[in-house]
């Protein structure tokens, strides 16, 4: 063959391919379009595209590995053929497809590419699919419907049973019955009997039949199942049966099931709580049951024949039904629900034969024929006495409820909080002042809650939905005319099984009054000058005001619900309830721990002195006890400063009462020892003048002089205490060893001792030396054992002890004797005065004891003396 | 004139009662003088002469500051045993001193006529005597 004439036979077969009512394509060795016919363009939706030598693999990109494998043995010599395969196309549709891919030759032997021929089979595809589906349904349906098909081959008598047909036969699904076994499993007597029968009938007349008939399954199950057969005729010759086969036995049962409902009615009829009354068209009674009988307590004969209802309804009633049907219908009641298939259900007051009244549901229909005639009338009634008390009781106590909320302007709430439906009882509209005809949401009260609230209200809920926990909650509102209320919440939160909150129930009161109250009472307890807490019985602070806050350092929201022991130290906190516990046992205003220094302690820990009193409140929480505390602290400072002045004061007393005694000595000094001498030298110088002789005037002049000595001495005196007391400073202390004192004053006084042979004797040894003024020391020294001897006993040999010690830390010298003693009763207070003398002894001149005070007080001391009158005396010097 | 009255000075100072003595004899007021030298003395003689009215004396010049006893002591005595007394006794005390202290001590003693301070002078003990003179006339 020429290369031209394949040319030509290439060119033919192009032609011939385009034309093709069939899709075929042409391609060279490398898969290229030579020729497509039209069906393939169509088939492959390629209209618009260009085709011709584009690549098939180009143009079909969805065409995977092993087709393209299939297409190289193609181009080995293969042929590929394909009788149905989905195509999954690159827009994701399926193709169901059918082909024929083999080589063209150029030449003997030589390829010169492939020739595809394929068909669209989708639409087949999915009929058959649709079948397969209609099949399927049936034979869900038949499951459902216990439907089942058979085959009888009278030539070798076998038997096919349909997988349904053993099932109610309860074999195998594989079983294979003889026409005989098959026949056997019909229960014996009637159903096997019927069963003979018209399966012969068929076989020899061709006649169908449709029987119900009993069933003995292979386990000995009874039940109904409905046999239909026909006969298959060749030649006029019966070859085969064929039929279905359908378990009604549940059917059957149902059947039986509504007999046995029709006993169940009659009981019904016949029971005691249910009274039926029949009549007839003209209204007389012909049946009266037991329930009747028992519900009015008529007797059946006592009723039968009479008219109704005049025996046991009330005519108004009656009327009323008459009425509303009559407007119902437009005529007769009876009628009216005869002809609309109707019955009236209504409560009636029925009056028992004892007269009593019982509230019973009564169901009114009329009786009709077949025919559709009104043949009567069938009253049933039942008594709902009790359900009827339970109703109104729950009327009343939901009345009183309302009376309760009104009264203490309480009203209650619930939120579906998942729905978001809010109900409200009647009394929080009105504590509300909205419609109660307005629907409500969470925002209806949202919208009510005080501007400045809105906030607090918000956190507030949105904590308890977290916490499941609804704190009571006091807030304001604002009304639509402007009022503004105080109301308070209390909700309980319920939540499903999840633990999710669905509900908010709840109530919610106005207390907008006791607001006020609080709100009164709260500006008292501010206005008061003290502290104030406010406890309840069990101990738990209440209320405390600004003064407390300041007080104690804690704010009143740390405080609140506490337990009071916490202002309270340690040491005291413990003894506290039971003196709590005696205050409320009688309660009456008084001091708390009367007597006692109180002290509390603030948050710092601090302890501050305070002072309470306490007075009971009568609340409606009961007893409370309000405590007013004072700090004390300024108070106690002032107290410790006035003790202190005070004891300054006494400290200045006694210095001035030391000086006023100097002062009294030298008022004392003036008046008499200086005026006394001064207005004798007066009288003496107005007699001088008047003396007439030189022997007067020389008698006078010796007086004088006595005077004048005598006022020297007073003078020189004075002059030497003013000194000592002025020379008071400790410049001249000096250690002085109070022996050697005492022997210098021995030695002084040596005449003396020796003329009267006194005994002197000393010990020193509990204080040998003080640091003293010397000359001071010796004067007092020979002052004083010069006194015990000057003023000895006549009776009695002088004894002069002298000793010095110490005494509860006081230096002291004591000098005893056994002299004349002083009566100290009468010259007490003058003992130790200027020119004071005690005896009638010529050389007293009250001078040395004066002088002796003087120099111990100079230095801080003090002396004293006991004495008893002719037994002696002893001088007590306190050093200091 | 001289009176009749038994006059007595009760005072330590023996300069005072030389002038005094002397005065009311230059003043011829009395020859009757009795001096004491402190308050027990006085208050001795008057309980030895309890019921002895002329002994007693009319007017007692009564000095504070003494010895033993001084006047106010002896005026605690004196008025334990003025109801035994047949006799009605003016006291006068009389002291150098000016101290209000003693002053008011004395007036407070309903027994103590007057307070005078010394020195006494002649216009005083002059119309004191002839007042008394003249009232127990009467």
């Amino acid at each position: 063959m020429s290369t031209k004439d394949s040319e030509l036979s290439e060119q033919y077969n192009k032609i011939f391919i385009e034309q093709a009512p069939t899709a075929i394509a042409m391609l060279d060795k490398d898969m290229r379009y030579i020729a497509v016919s039209q069906r393939w363009i169509t088939d492959y939706k390629m209209e618009d595209k260009e085709i011709i030598g584009r690549s098939h693999y180009e143009l079909f990109p969805e065409i995977g590995e092993d087709w393209k494998a299939n297409h190289q043995k193609c181009l080995k010599g293969a042929i590929d053929i394909c009788e149905e395969a989905p195509f999954k196309r690159a827009d994701g549709t399926i193709q169901w497809i059918y082909w024929d891919v083999r080589p063209w030759y150029v030449s003997e032997g030589k390829i010169g590419g492939l020739l595809m021929h394929t068909g669209d089979i989708t639409p087949q595809k999915e009929r058959e699919k649709e079948r397969a589906r209609m099949i399927q349904i049936l034979d869900k349906t038949n499951e459902v419907a216990r439907i089942g098909t058979w085959e009888v081959n009278l030539s070798t008598n076998e038997v096919y049973w349909s997988k349904m047909v053993c099932e109610i036969h309860e074999v195998p699904e594989n079983y294979r019955p003889q026409l005989e076994t098959a026949i056997n499993f019909y229960k014996e007597g009637e159903s096997r009997e019927t069963i003979q029968r018209v399966v012969n009938e068929a076989m020899l007349t061709g006649q169908p039949y449709d029987v119900e008939v009993e069933l003995v399954t292979a386990k000995g199950t009874s039940l109904w199942t409905r046999a239909i057969g026909s006969g298959e005729f060749e030649d006029g010759k019966c070859v085969g049966l064929f039929g279905i086969f359908q378990d009604i036995n549940e059917g059957k049962l149902a059947e039986q099931a509504l007999s046995n409902a029709n006993a169940e009615l009659k009981a019904i009829f016949n029971s005691k709580s249910v009274a039926i009354i029949t009549t007839n068209e003209k209204g007389i009674i012909n049946h009266f049951n037991h329930g009747a009988e028992y519900l009015l307590g008529y007797s059946t004969s006592e009723i039968i024949g009479t008219q109704i209802p005049s025996l046991f309804a009330k005519m108004e009633e009656v009327e009323r039904f008459r009425q509303d049907l009559s407007q119902k219908y437009g005529k007769d009641p009876l009628k009216g629900l005869a002809e609309n298939n109707e019955f009236d259900v209504r409560e009636w007051t029925y009056i028992k034969k004892d007269g009593s009244k019982i509230t019973v549901q009564v169901t009114i229909s009329a009786i009709k024929d077949t025919h559709g005639e009104i043949t009567g009338s069938l009253t049933v009634a039942s008594d709902i006495t009790a359900i009827k008390n339970a109703e109104i009781e729950l009327l009343r106590k939901n009345q009183v409820l309302n009376f309760a909320e009104r009264l203490s302007m309480i009203g209650n709430w619930q939120w579906n909080t998942i729905t978001n439906e809010v109900t409200w009882s009647s009394n929080l509209y009105k504590i509300f002042n909205v419609d109660i005809e307005t629907r409500l949401t969470y925002d209806t009260y949202f919208s009510f809650v005080h501007p400045e609230d809105k906030e607090m209200v918000t956190n507030h809920v949105q904590y308890s939905l977290e916490e499941k926990k609804f704190p009571d909650l006091l807030h304001r509102i604002k009304l639509r005319n402007g009022t503004v209320k105080n109301i308070q919440l209390l909700a309980e939160i319920m939540t499903n099984d999840a633990g999710e909150v669905i509900e908010l129930v709840g109530t919610c009161q106005d207390v907008t009054e006791q607001r006020l109250e609080e709100i009164k009472f709260r500006g008292l307890l501010e206005s008061a000058p003290d502290a104030m807490v406010i406890v309840n019985e069990a101990g738990k602070i209440n209320m405390i005001n600004k003064q407390a806050e300041k007080l104690f350092g804690y704010s009143a929201k740390e405080l609140k619900g506490k337990s009071v022991e916490i202002l309270i130290p340690e040491a005291y906190s413990a003894k506290h309830p039971g003196h709590r516990a005696g205050f409320f046992a009688n309660p009456k205003t008084r001091h708390m721990g009367e007597g006692r220094e109180l002290f509390a302690i603030n948050k710092k820990g601090k302890l501050i002195p305070i002072q309470i009193s306490l007075s009971p409140l009568k609340t409606k929480e009961g007893v409370l006890v309000s405590a007013a505390i004072r700090d004390i602290t300024s108070q106690k400072i002032a107290e410790g400063k006035i003790l202190k002045a005070k004891e300054e004061l006494e400290v200045f007393a006694k210095k001035l009462v030391a000086q006023n005694t100097k002062l009294a000595d030298f008022t004392q000094i003036t008046s008499h020892n200086l005026r006394a001498p001064v207005s004798n030298l007066n009288s003496l110088l107005g007699f001088y003048k008047l003396a007439q002789s030189e022997e007067e005037r020389e008698d006078l002049f010796q007086k004088f002089e006595s005077v004048i000595d005598h006022l020297t001495l007073t003078l020189n005196t004075l002059v030497e205490a003013l000194n000592i007391r002025k020379n008071n400073n400790e410049d001249r202390l000096e250690e002085i060893e109070f022996n050697s004192v005492m022997v210098k004053t021995q030695e002084i006084l040596a005449g003396e001792i020796m003329g009267t042979g006194a005994v002197i004797k000393s010990d020193f040894s509990k204080l040998p030396y003080i640091a003293y003024n010397k000359i001071y020391l010796e004067s007092i020294f020979l002052n004083l054992v010069g006194n015990a001897l000057k003023y000895r006993s006549a009776d009695r040999v002088p004894e002069i002890y002298v000793s010095s010690g110490i005494e509860n830390g006081k230096k002291f010298l004591k000098v005893t004797d056994n002299g004349q003693g002083i009566n100290l009763k009468r010259h007490g207070h003058k003992l130790f005065g200027l020119n004071k003398v005690f005896h009638r002894h010529p050389d007293a001149r009250g001078i040395g004891l004066f002088m002796t005070k003087t120099q111990i007080e100079a230095h801080g001391g003090s002396i004293s003396a006991e004495s008893e009158v002719n037994v002696g005396t002893t001088f007590n010097i306190n050093f200091n | 004139m001289s009176s009749s009255l038994n006059v007595c000075i009760v005072d330590d100072d023996d300069i005072y009662q030389f002038t005094m003595v002397k005065t009311m004899k230059a003043l011829n007021l009395t020859d009757k003088i009795m001096v004491f030298s402190d308050g027990e003395e006085a208050l001795d003689f008057m309980l030895d002469n309890l019921h002895n009215d002329k002994e007693l004396p009319d007017v007692i010049f009564l000095d504070i500051d003494m010895p033993i006893m001084d006047g106010f002591q002896f005026m605690e005595e004196y008025v334990k045993i003025k109801p035994k007394l047949g006799k009605k006794i003016t006291i006068y005390m009389v002291s150098s001193s000016v101290d209000p202290v003693d002053i008011d001590r004395a007036k407070k003693i309903s027994e103590i006529t007057d307070y005078i301070v010394k020195p006494i002078t002649h216009d005083q003990l002059t119309s004191i005597i002839q007042e008394l003179d003249s009232n127990g006339s009467l």
